[in-house]
């Protein structure tokens, strides 16, 4: 099968046709504001007092940003707090983002004029950028160029028994045609490690998923708390869900049957296709930047139940880049925000589907919006601040 | 009436998933295969929770998907609710660590 995508100099395929402009600050606002087809992030961490290892993440997140298929070009300010240190100098930034064959511009306050002089260079270049990536048509390509993320959250009982399955199936028909997916969720693999470990394509693999697992669970131990009074989250409980396991073991069905190639860091790009595990963390403001980071071209949430109540507005969009759709297979939160979702496999529950032909489904809804239909949350215009995953303390 | 349903997992599981609002003395139907296992159910069971299958010994570990989710804290009957009342999980037990070392 096939999607229409936008197929970029360095062989890779985008879902949509962005310029980027990073990091965020008001230089990248302003230019935003003004300028048609482009994209910014939001951020609260921008390096300043974090460690090495922390800086080297926010540098994957934002080279990633821009190397990802959906970015047709980019401008890169430097006047960031966090451009002092070495790893997140503009320079550095553009070189590795440029080796993707995107053209990249830096703009320098200190030399364009100051803040309102690099605003004004900001705009005439986006604008033009802007019109020169408009002139590229989509063509149709294979599905090996899909990568796609996926996070399950508010999950409830519906999630395990439809709505992850649904996804798995995608997944699986992805993996088979030659793309890329990837889950992860350190903490929600707890107690499903084992099966899914299992599933590695190596030894070395297993390992690390297992390696991965056994960091988590010591950190939650040394909170000295039952897990349960943190995760699973108070909405799951009430969905009916009785213990981390129980959800770890629901949530893994997300990520079909195919091999675990590998296992990555927040924000990494993987060395070839297939399915890989993120060693990431749930939060939905952190994980959909970090995979759009790491070359997603769509990215998916699939909801459960709790806490979504009637005429609820879903808005999402913390992928940046990639297109973000919402599926659920509760027919409570279907029922309660039905303009916001994009895929609903309750059917599956209801005995109206099986759960090959609701997955069918989500595949050609996922084709649909690689190719150029909005998802639901693309049709608004905002995005919460993006929470990178930094896991070292600030100083 | 036609019976309730709710769905098992894994032939090896010893809950099921309600996938309707189960009230107190209602029969629930439960396909396994080609049977339909008929289970009454002992109290209120909403939505999206789990039903005992049979009598689970306090101790004993619960499964579900085929696998582990905890074991039961206390003496559950079949037909009963299961949830985090009578269900202990066994992994990232902060509490439990910091209450063996005393």
């Amino acid at each position: 099968m096939s999607f229409l995508g936008y197929v970029r100099s360095d062989g890779s395929v985008g879902t949509r046709n962005y310029v980027l402009v990073i990091p965020q600050g008001i230089i990248s606002k302003s230019i935003c504001d003004f300028v048609t087809g482009t994209k910014s992030i939001l951020t609260v961490d921008h390096g300043s007092g974090r460690t090495a290892n922390d800086r080297e993440t926010i540098a994957r997140v934002l080279i990633g940003l821009g190397r990802n298929p959906n970015v047709a070009s980019v401008i890169l300010h430097a006047a960031s707090p966090g451009v002092g240190y070495p790893e997140l100098r503009a320079e550095r930034l553009a070189d590795e983002i440029a080796r993707s064959g995107k053209r990249v511009e830096i703009l320098d306050a200190a030399r364009d004029g100051g803040t309102y002089g690099a605003i004004v260079k900001g705009i005439q270049l986006a604008r033009q950028m802007a019109y020169e990536a408009s002139k590229l048509r989509r063509k149709e390509v294979g599905d090996e160029h899909l990568c796609l993320g996926v996070k399950c959250g508010y999950s409830d009982t519906t999630s395990g028994i439809a709505g992850n399955p649904a996804v798995g199936y995608l997944y699986d028909k992805i993996v088979a045609a030659g793309g890329t997916a990837m889950f992860g969720e350190t903490t929600e693999i707890i107690g499903a490690e084992h099966v899914l470990a299992k599933r590695a394509a190596t030894p070395q693999v297993a390992q690390a998923i297992l390696d991965a697992v056994l960091v988590q669970e010591a950190r939650a131990k040394a909170t000295g708390l039952d897990i349960r009074t943190v995760n699973p989250v108070p909405s799951n409980i009430k969905g009916g869900i009785s213990s981390l396991e129980e959800k770890s073991l629901g949530a893994i069905h997300k990520a079909g049957t195919a091999p675990i190639q590998g296992v990555l860091k927040y924000a990494e790009r993987s060395q070839g296709k297939g399915l890989y595990f993120v060693d990431n963390w749930m939060g939905h403001l952190s994980i959909f930047a970090g995979y759009a980071a790491a070359g997603a071209n769509i990215v998916l949430f699939q909801l459960g139940g709790g806490g979504v109540t009637g005429r609820t507005l879903l808005e999402g969009s913390p992928s940046v880049v990639a297109p973000f759709l919402w599926t659920t297979a509760n027919p409570k939160t279907y029922a309660a925000a039905r303009d916001s979702i994009d895929f609903y496999s309750g059917t599956v529950i209801e005995g109206s589907e099986t759960p090959e032909e609701a997955g069918e489904r989500l595949y050609r809804t996922v084709i649909d919006i690689a190719s150029g239909t909005l998802s639901r949350s693309e049709t608004l215009n905002y995005s919460e601040p993006i929470d990178m995953y930094l896991q070292e303390p600030r100083f | 009436m036609p019976a309730k349903r709710a769905l098992i997992m894994h032939p090896s599981d010893n809950v099921a998933t309600t996938v309707e609002e189960i009230q107190a003395g209602e029969e629930v139907a439960i396909p396994m295969g080609r049977k339909v296992l008929s289970i009454c159910a002992i109290e209120a069971i909403p939505f999206g929770f789990k039903i005992a299958l049979q009598d689970i010994p306090r101790g004993e570990i619960i499964r579900k998907y085929g696998e582990t989710i905890g074991t039961a804290g206390t003496n559950i009957a079949k037909g009963a609710l299961v949830h985090i009342h009578n269900l202990e999980g066994t992994r990232a037990r902060g509490d439990l660590e910091r209450r063996d070392k005393g």
